[in-house]
């Protein structure tokens, strides 16, 4: 613990990443009383489509059956949807924080999955060397070799595209990194005196690894999974975006991929979930990145 | 060991991967519940026999067979050079490639050199402005096009550029000439939207592999023997730092790009390989995709090749085990 307070003691004075943490935050708060205050974001209604946030005006052709003609209406923003609503009449607002906390799940929970198969593979093959060493580090090697989201598509499409599904392909695909980092510090530790002494003592190679190894090389392995996070974001967005995603729910590839059909006419639509991506994204590579250098040994 | 048996040990290491990714790929495509045949017979519609159909198909390209002796019938063909047949696209998986392959690599070429450019001057002007205001405006544009997710930038390119202001088509125009300012014209927003984050990842390489080199003291040598700052900086620090850098792009050339142009050439309708693969995984034509991942793998693994030979060129100090 008092190395925990260290550490943070030290991140806390990377502007940036505090920056980072901040939005983050601010995004889990936001993801989790969203459906206490916004509406349901699956809720259509064809009256209200296309309404642009306040301040924006969009000029619409709708059908009126009284008269049988077209009329053109002038769209204006109201507060009611703060950010709009796209092209089915659903609110904006409502979809980006089920967007917020689809991101967020795949995000944290992916890459909880990827880190650990990479650590214990990554400890496995260092700690106990030789044949294992090799067959795991062969199978790393295909595992990188592998067009990686050529992968994710063909695993998800395949096996459906539930959001449970994209969350594990997107956890056991993604954990090459972490095996390659942790084997190559636990190779490092391996012959290090305390290592050596608790051997000595008699304890049990699970001992070792449990007790020993794994908080060694816990500080790397969490810079590591802050900036892996990101990337698994993004790859659930693009499975979204490229129509994969989980039908089911609002995330915030599923919005970009109905928003670059409506460019013409609803151009918040697919701004908006980009932002959203980019600002997050954004925050989490500020703090690993300050993580990062705060770990750093001696390097203020 | 001698330089000609470490490259044929790694070429070994390379082959034995690539079997890897293939038979890996091969037996998840089978896993899936879907049958080749199943789009076909959609095809079909009524009044057709649809289990003589079935068989039929399955017989006359060996999806009856035995799942290990496909296997071997696999590897046996794809040795021949014959990379099997697409049903989406009736034609043999080997020319629907030849047509497709171009696309995707004029683009990977273009953004390569926008990005090695674009990134090594501004990875160089960095390093020698260390800690000026454009250091730090530039740290923050490679940190946000790192951060980019490159088919929102895309789309935004589309937006601002082909929507607003009408200086591009919404989508890549297939029937220019490869070979013509129009084909380059149209080519800008994919370029922009495969290369900023390139661009952006580069230039952070550049700019530390650059300060590590400044102060060694080689360096400072060659300031005291009076060199001009454009040589010590030009010559002496550019071509080190340049030694991990080449690395560093080579094996990111088969990552990001790979990863990136896939996107890339769905957003823009570019028909390259990624685009033609996707439309594959979708009409279950299980044989182009099997060829589009091996592709990627061969690519992927060129390239670790060629890095690890380049770096022994280059600096003959290293010592290869």
């Amino acid at each position: 613990m008092r190395l925990a307070a260290y550490y943070w003691e030290r991140t806390k004075r990377q502007r940036p990443a505090m920056a980072g943490l901040a939005f983050i935050i601010f995004l889990i708060i936001l993801a989790v009383s969203g459906p206490f205050f916004t509406v349901s974001p699956t809720q259509v209604n064809f009256d209200e489509k296309n309404i642009p946030p306040p301040g924006f005006t969009l000029e619409q052709s709708i059908y009126n059956a009284s008269s049988g003609g077209f009329v053109t209406t002038v769209q204006r923003g109201t507060w009611e949807h703060p950010l709009g609503t796209d092209g089915m009449g659903r609110d904006m607002l409502a979809m980006l924080i089920s967007g917020a906390r689809v991101s967020l799940l795949v995000g944290l929970l992916a890459t909880g999955i990827a880190i650990i198969i990479g650590a214990l593979i990554g400890i496995t093959s260092a700690y106990f060397g030789g044949a294992m060493d090799s067959v795991l580090m062969r199978a790393t090697d295909i595992f990188m070799t592998f067009p990686f989201l050529l992968l994710l598509i063909l695993i998800v499409y395949l096996f459906g595209s539930s959001l449970t599904l994209i969350i594990m392909a997107i956890g056991l695909t993604g954990w090459t990194g972490t095996a390659r980092l942790v084997r190559s510090e636990t190779l490092s530790l391996r012959t290090r005196e305390f290592i050596m002494a608790s051997k000595a003592l008699g304890a049990s190679h699970l001992r070792i690894i449990f007790y020993h190894l794994l908080p060694n090389t816990l500080s790397s392995i969490i810079v590591l999974a802050t900036l892996s996070i990101p990337g698994a974001i993004l790859a659930e967005a693009a499975l979204s975006f490229i129509g994969l995603g989980d039908p089911q729910v609002a995330s915030w590839g599923n919005i970009l991929n109905a928003g670059q059909g409506s460019l013409q006419t609803a151009w918040w639509v697919a701004v908006e979930p980009g932002m959203m991506l980019f600002f997050t994204v954004l925050a989490f590579n500020f703090m690993g990145e300050g993580m990062r250098e705060a770990f750093e040994p001696g390097g203020d | 060991m001698s330089l000609r048996t470490y490259i044929a040990k790694r070429l070994l290491h390379a082959v034995l991967i690539a079997w890897g990714v293939m038979t890996a790929a091969f037996f998840l495509m089978r896993l899936g519940p879907n049958s080749p045949a199943d789009k076909y017979i959609a095809s079909l519609g009524a009044g057709h026999n649809v289990t003589a159909v079935v068989a039929a198909i399955e017989s006359r390209y060996g999806i009856d067979k035995p799942l290990h002796e496909q296997y071997f019938n696999y590897i046996a063909s794809l040795l021949q050079g014959d990379w099997g047949w697409s049903f989406g696209t009736s034609m043999p998986v080997m020319e629907l490639i030849k047509t497709h392959w171009i696309y995707s690599f004029q683009l990977v070429l273009l953004s390569s050199i926008f990005a090695i450019v674009l990134g090594i001057s501004l990875g160089m002007f960095t390093a020698v402005k260390k800690n000026s205001r454009a250091d730090h405006i530039a740290a923050f544009f490679s940190f946000a096009g790192i951060s980019i997710p490159h088919f929102w930038l895309g789309i935004m390119l589309i937006l601002i550029f082909s929507v607003k202001f009408g200086w591009f088509k919404t989508y890549y125009d297939t029937s220019l000439p490869m070979l013509s300012l129009e084909n380059l014209h149209a080519l800008t927003l994919p370029v922009f939207t495969l290369g900023t984050g390139m661009v952006a990842g580069y230039s952070r390489y550049v700019r530390s592999a650059m300060l590590e080199n400044m102060g060694k003291d080689f360096v400072r040598t060659a300031r005291a023997k009076g060199l001009p700052e454009r040589t010590v900086i030009g010559k002496h620090v550019f071509r080190n730092a340049m030694l991990p850098v080449i690395t560093i792009i080579m094996l990111d050339m088969s990552g990001i790009v790979f990863g990136g142009a896939y996107i890339t050439e769905v957003i823009f309708g570019i028909p390259g390989l990624g685009w033609m693969s996707l439309k594959a995984v979708f009409a279950d034509d299980y044989s182009v995709v099997m060829a589009v991942t091996l592709i990627g793998a061969f690519v992927t693994l060129l390239f670790n090749l060629l890095a690890d030979i380049a770096y022994i060129y280059l600096d003959p100090r290293i010592r290869y085990e």
